[in-house]
């Protein structure tokens, strides 16, 4: 496609013809006040906030439904802009309750960030004057809607009907007594917490995460949702309060195009609570909280016990830097080692957008790696096993076999159970159902020492390049050819 | 992020030729030298704590405390603006979801280390809602612990302002 160019302000920006104004502005970090404009939905226009100077045009135009043309120039700071906007924001805030104290979304809120740009200070209208409406309508699916925080820019809506494929949310009055209003039961197909962030202003916010931090206050990580193939990119907010422990408080999509666009399902969105609770922390064995070195001792013995019969199994939930480290700890010892099965196939859960029926994220990254995955060998092999090693997989064994476990949460049927990091607390790659390699990052840090499970078959060989990253990149590339550059 | 530019005061070439200023502080400070110098007999002594302070003005940054509203009930809708501003980070507040329909949300938690606490009095200026002042005119804590001085919501919420009007003076910030 042909570029041309144009000048907005004292920007001189060259971008494919035929793009939006304002999609143009906001590729280039350009700052232009939008409600209704977003990336993923079509053009709307609604809102008027987006408005803008062009040369040659009369009257001010809106950026979101004007395509950019050769040797144009706009102009977004002029005092008679300045005023259009102002007034078109002190319409949006005429029956807004101005309660940022109790809102959720203060902090990362279009009102607030546009009233510091462009607002009008200064009141024409007395707060006993405003319209009022519902103020705490709880629509399900996670959603609480205020409708007088709500600037009808319609996102929702449009969303629901053009992405989710439903038509759960209409606007319905006139005028200053418009209100958003579900139909029926809120279910947004599995996708309605999008909403969410859709919403621009704090009409729309999320019972899970509702009044339990400030957004400022989160640190943000760039990770991937582990809830299925799909490997949704991420932002996983932490944050640990004054004599707390880092907690997670909510994920939410991060935008790329070439995986999830800016969205991700609600299972997976609500997957971080399992991350905070009920993990498993401490070196157990037979039941009893030990010290890893305890357990170092036992475990090496049994290593180097030539007359038992041990057998590894892996689960496709790992990275691929711990999973080549589970093939090389294994090799180091000469345990046969089996990886993925059926167990984490749910067919129940795919749909037609995101959500795919392999519940585990690395799945192409384990066969990729040369771990067998055959059925029969592995039960075979299963069946005479004294030792079996369990890196997560949660087989069911017979009752001959004892397990000892490497995993994050507690085990119920294991001899040793080792404490190894989740992925919010550790980095590494995945590769998705498309065949798109993915880096994660957490930086989620708990009170208790937890080691990446590869730092921690490390610790065992002795060899501390296993806990770096330039190592693993080597070694990875070294396993799989085929990954050299996608990493 | 954006700003809201506010006017800078003082512009006048007396204010901004800090000297004036200098001269007058020195004037004060060198008086009060020469003066007590020359006669140890006269310094100013208070017996404390035989005898109190009786000079404490309205502006004085004693003890904090959480105001209630007319109905008797928490002003405080745990906003976070006062931790937020707060330079020490010594306010620690965990909000819920308030339901007796007077307002929407209310702080489960909110402790504050006067071991950390610096008494600049920003929380009291960030507050929308005019929930926490430092207007007891308390100056003397003390305790056996450290955990003494974490002063808790129900604490805060008991202690007595020195001057009236007792209640939150902001006006529906939130209503
Ligand atoms: S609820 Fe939010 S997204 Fe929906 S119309 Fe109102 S402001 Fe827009
Ligand atoms: S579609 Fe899959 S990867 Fe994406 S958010 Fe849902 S569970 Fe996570
Ligand atoms: S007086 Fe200053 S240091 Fe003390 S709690 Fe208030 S803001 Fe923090
Ligand atoms: S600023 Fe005021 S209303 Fe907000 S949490 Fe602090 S005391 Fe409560
Ligand atoms: S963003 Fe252009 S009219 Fe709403």
């Amino acid at each position: 496609m042909s570029n041309v160019t144009l000048r907005i302000d004292e920007h001189t920006l060259t971008a494919p013809k035929g793009s939006l104004l304002i999609q143009v502005m906001l590729d280039n970090g350009l700052s232009i006040p939008h409600f209704c404009y977003h990336e993923a939905l079509e053009a709307d226009g609604n809102c008027r906030m987006c408005m803008v100077e062009i040369e040659g045009q009369k009257r001010p135009q809106i950026a979101c439904n004007t395509p950019i043309k050769e040797g144009m120039i706009v102009r977004t700071t002029t005092p008679s802009i300045m005023q259009t906007k102002r007034a078109i924001l002190e319409l949006e805030l005429r029956n807004h309750p101005v309660d940022c104290p109790i809102c959720d979304q203060a902090g990362e809120c279009s009102l607030q960030e546009y009233y510091m740009e462009v607002g009008l200070y200064d009141a024409h209208v007395a707060k006993s004057d405003k319209i009022h409406k519902a103020k705490h309508v709880d629509l399900g699916s996670h959603v609480v809607l205020d409708q007088e925080r709500c600037v009808l820019c319609q996102r929702c809506v449009r969303f629901v009907h053009d992405k989710a494929k439903s038509a759960d949310l209409v606007v319905t009055g006139r005028g200053a007594t418009s209100v958003i209003s579900a139909v029926g039961a809120f279910t947004g197909n599995g996708y309605a917490m999008n909403v969410v962030d859709l919403c621009p202003v704090g009409a729309l916010t999320s019972s899970d995460f509702r009044f339990a931090q400030r957004v400022w206050f989160l640190q943000s990580d760039a990770s991937i949702c582990h809830g299925c193939a799909r490997g949704c990119n991420i932002h996983l907010d932490h944050h640990a309060i004054k004599g707390g422990i880092d907690t997670l408080y909510r994920l939410r999509p991060r935008k790329n195009s070439a995986v999830n666009g800016h969205f991700m399902c609600d299972t997976g969105r609500i997957s971080y609570k399992s991350l905070n609770e009920n993990r498993l922390l401490e070196p157990h064995v037979e039941g009893h909280a030990t010290s890893f070195s305890h357990t170092f001792s036992l475990l090496r013995r049994t290593l180097d016990d030539k007359s038992q019969t041990i057998v590894a199994l892996v689960s496709p939930h790992w990275s691929l830097e711990n999973l080549a480290s589970v093939k090389l700890f294994c090799a180091r010892f000469e345990i046969p080692l089996f990886g993925a099965h059926e167990a984490s196939i749910e067919p129940s859960f795919a749909d037609e957008w995101l959500r795919v029926a392999d519940r585990a994220p690395n799945r192409a990254g384990l066969e990729l790696l040369g771990i067998d995955v055959s059925p029969h060998a592995r039960d075979r092999a299963l069946s005479r096993a004294q030792v079996v090693l369990d890196f997560g997989h949660d087989a069911t064994l017979s009752s001959m076999s004892t397990r000892y476990y490497f995993g994050t949460h507690p085990h119920s049927d294991a001899q040793m159970q080792l404490p190894v990091a989740a992925y919010s607390e550790e980095s590494g790659h995945l590769i998705n159902c498309d065949n798109i390699v993915q880096h994660y990052s957490g930086s989620v840090k708990r009170s208790e020492p937890l080691l990446s499970l590869h730092a921690l078959l490390g610790l065992l060989v002795m060899e501390g390049a296993w806990a770096t990253q330039p190592f693993w990149h080597a070694t990875l590339i070294d396993m799989a050819p085929s990954l050299e550059g996608r990493l | 992020m954006s700003t809201h530019i506010v006017p800078r005061h003082g512009k006048s070439f007396k204010e901004r030729w800090y000297l004036s200023a200098l001269w007058v502080g020195f004037r004060t400070t060198f008086g009060h030298f020469w003066r007590n110098i020359l006669n140890t007999n006269a310094i100013d002594v208070l017996e404390y704590p035989e005898v109190m302070p009786n000079d404490i003005t309205a502006r004085y940054r004693g003890h904090h405390r959480l105001t209630h509203r007319d109905d008797g009930s928490i002003a405080c809708v745990a906003c976070f603006m006062c931790a937020t501003n707060c330079p020490a980070q010594c306010i620690t507040i965990e909000a819920q979801a308030r339901i007796d329909g007077i307002d929407e949300k209310e702080p489960r938690r909110f402790e504050i280390d006067l071991l950390e606490c610096i008494f600049c009095g920003y929380c009291v200026e960030a507050c929308p809602c005019d929930a926490i002042r430092m207007d007891t005119n308390i100056f003397s804590m003390v305790g056996n612990a450290r955990s003494d001085f974490i002063r808790t919501k129900e604490q805060l919420l008991a202690t007595q302002g020195a001057y009236a009007p007792t209640h939150s003076q902001a006006k529906g910030a939130h209503t």
